[in-house]
């Protein structure tokens, strides 16, 4: 059952709350739709523009979602499940195999969607399926996460002491970034030349490719567990620490430099992070189910909801529009807040 | 309101090349046992079996904190467990299968170092399974036989069969020696009932205290006279040490003293676990490490028939026993 309510802070919105059985493990927008993977298979699609209507369930896998990410047509998500498929979905109930690792877990899946290329991984292989075929690659390590830059020119693959950069148009060897230790979650820069991956030991590892500099981020009392640039790429805002931290990315990087705080929520961790589209705002979903919103600064943040039910956010979407924001927790609440008032 | 998640009980299974683990695997597996187990074995395609979930692992150790080979740790562990923790359908427990060569330490390092692993699972015990005709000749030559042993909870002597009895007593005395805090149970085709091995809380001191008033109160000095064949041990061999205090402890003394020892001594003790009686609390203060890694936590009133002392186990090799008596003596309130 849906339930609605108002939220308390600055910023008004309505927001409409349901849960469901199910952990969320991942959220993303695409066109109109929000698409949200569930432990239990299914893929949620939810109508930014009617929020009080009733997600769409599709059941596109028989074990748990473990990736989703865009697909490359708007409203279509990509997801990779321990079921060994790779599945398609859309509205407004389209469930396509797109590809199958039989008896293997699909860790990761990634899309770009001018470039039309799509990309899963299993153990230390990914597989991009593109325009031109299908190429596989091979890794030292299992692969910890994949991230195409925003041109769609090159796919970034994080493994164990490093990551490797791979040219999607064109056959051949992998550029290695290398640093100790296992590499998890990545991302690029909006300009292209950074490379950010989430690591193991409570630390990011960043890469400048234009000059081959080398970034640590320490200083973390738990997992980052997720980051995001922000709209113009000024900041890398991450979770790990009991407010948002976001690392400097103007005037030659955070090199040196302290990251901001803010949006301190009573303690909790920070767990997911997200980067509104359209104005230079992060959403931070923490711990104990606490979901803010707030420009990078020391003003306040406006509080949109207050988790009730204390389970950790794990995954977060904003619309393209930057004026919707979802929220996913593991114990299956998901909250979609509509600021258009 | 959502209540905090249970942690789902892990057994690791190791044992050297060839001792029965594979047959002892088959058996969790084909064993009307009523439960649902995930079962995270090497290089094997993900199956269920009745009512089971068979997922591969590949055994990926790696290096935390920049390269500190004392905290290795299993990446696909990580990962696998991770996946796990989403699935909708919950297990009552998790089985880990290691190959026979490996080192046990990443796999129970793990469970203590990842923040997801720490609060959905928890290490149950660790199963060694120990061919009883060739256990001789593997602690002669491989270091790996000598750590399984060592790192055990629960030890299954197997193949008992295919030794004479007094062969058999030299064998589990050479097991004593290296751990004497270990439940030896004796096999023959990896025949014991699961319910010896699986959930058994080994890795929990209160438990096995439960079970053994004796536990922690073994030592170094256990007799060594089966050993007719000239071998002495040395010091790169594997032993235990236990020490106790009957003064209450200073928890502040204790933590810096055990935490600078774990740092200097770490890779040379292999496993510590110990049951503390702070002074500032009427709860048992139960503390366990692998290597460098440690945990301790209060768990709970002592039962009241119980004399509150400490006492501290370690396992490794190069123990210098007066400097680990001096260093627990010193830290008494």
């Amino acid at each position: 059952m849906a339930e609605k309510g108002e939220a308390a802070g600055k910023r008004r919105a309505k927001v409409v709350t349901r849960k469901y059985d199910a952990y969320v493990v991942a959220a993303h927008a695409n066109g109109r739709l929000f698409g949200v993977g569930f432990g239990d298979g299914a893929v949620r699609l939810v109508d930014s523009e009617n929020i009080d209507a009733d997600p769409t369930t599709i059941a596109a896998h028989d074990g748990a979602v473990l990736s989703l990410a865009p697909d490359i047509n708007p409203g279509f998500f990509l997801s990779g499940g321990d079921d060994g498929k790779v599945m398609r979905s859309g509205p407004p109930s389209v469930s396509e195999l797109i590809a199958e690792e039989k008896g293997r877990w699909i860790d990761h899946v990634t899309a770009h969607a001018e470039s039309g290329t799509r990309v899963y991984s299993v153990g230390k292989e990914a597989t991009i399926l593109g325009k031109k075929g299908t190429r596989k690659l091979k890794h030292p390590t299992a692969v910890g996460g994949l991230a195409i830059n925003p041109k769609g020119k090159r796919l970034a693959v994080s493994h164990y002491n490093g990551v490797s950069l791979w040219w999607l148009g064109t056959e051949g060897s992998a550029t290695v970034l290398e640093w100790k230790g296992s590499h998890l979650n990545l991302a690029w820069s909006p300009d292209g030349d950074y490379v950010i991956s989430i690591m193991q030991e409570n630390s990011l590892h960043g890469w400048r490719l234009s000059d081959n500099e080398h970034m640590r981020m320490t200083g973390y009392g738990a997992k980052v567990r997720s980051m995001a640039f922000t709209k113009r790429g000024h900041f890398l805002a991450t979770g790990g620490a009991d407010a948002i931290i976001c690392w400097p990315f103007t005037g030659g990087g955070p090199m040196g430099r302290a990251p901001l705080e803010f949006g301190y929520a009573g303690g909790a961790p920070v767990t997911a992070v997200a980067s509104n589209p359209k104005h230079d705002v992060l959403a931070a979903g923490f711990e104990d189910g606490t979901v803010l919103i707030g420009q990078p600064g020391p003003a306040t943040p406006a509080l949109i909801v207050m988790g009730e039910n204390k389970a950790a956010v794990t995954a977060m979407a904003w619309n393209p529009d930057g004026d919707r924001l979802l929220a996913g927790c593991e114990d299956g609440t998901l909250h979609v807040a509509d600021f258009r008032l | 309101m959502a209540d905090a998640p249970t942690q789902i009980p892990v057994t690791v299974l190791t044992g050297y090349l060839g001792a029965g683990k594979t047959t002892l695997l088959n058996r969790v597996l084909t064993e009307n046992h009523g439960k649902k187990y995930a079962v995270i074995v090497n290089e094997f395609g993900e199956i269920g079996i009745d009512n089971d979930l068979v997922v591969g692992a590949d055994e990926e150790v790696f290096e935390m904190n920049n390269g500190c080979i004392c905290c290795t740790v299993r990446g696909d562990l990580i990962r696998i467990i991770g996946g796990l923790i989403k699935r909708k359908d919950k297990f009552d427990a998790i089985l880990v299968e290691t190959t026979g060569l490996a080192d046990p330490a990443p796999v129970a390092q793990t469970f203590f170092t990842d923040d997801d692993v720490k609060k959905r699972t928890r290490l149950d015990s660790i199963v060694t399974v120990v061919d009883a005709k060739h256990v001789g000749l593997r602690l002669e030559d491989a270091d790996e036989a000598e750590e399984q042993i060592a790192f055990a909870d629960v030890i299954l002597l197997n193949k008992t069969d295919l030794v004479s009895k007094e062969e058999l007593a030299r064998i589990e005395d050479r097991i004593k020696t290296i751990n004497p805090f270990a439940k030896v149970h004796h096999t023959v085709r990896s025949n014991i009932a699961l319910d010896k091995i699986l959930d058994r809380g080994s890795f929990d001191l209160n438990r096995i205290i439960g079970l053994d008033p004796d536990f922690l109160e073994g030592g170094h000095d256990h007799h060594h006279h089966h050993h007719d064949h000239a071998n002495p041990l040395h010091d790169e061999e594997i032993r235990s040490l236990s020490v106790m205090l009957d003064k209450p402890v200073d928890a502040a003394k204790f933590s810096d003293w055990i935490s600078g020892l774990l740092m200097a001594e770490g890779q040379n003790i292999l496993r510590s676990k110990g049951i503390l009686n702070m002074d500032k609390s009427d709860q048992r203060y139960v503390f366990q490490a692998v290597h460098m890694v440690s945990e301790g936590s209060f768990t709970g009133p002592w039962p009241a028939k119980d004399k509150r002392k400490s006492r501290l186990v370690f396992i490794g090799r190069k123990l210098n026993e007066k400097s680990l008596r001096e260093g627990f003596a010193a830290c008494a309130a």
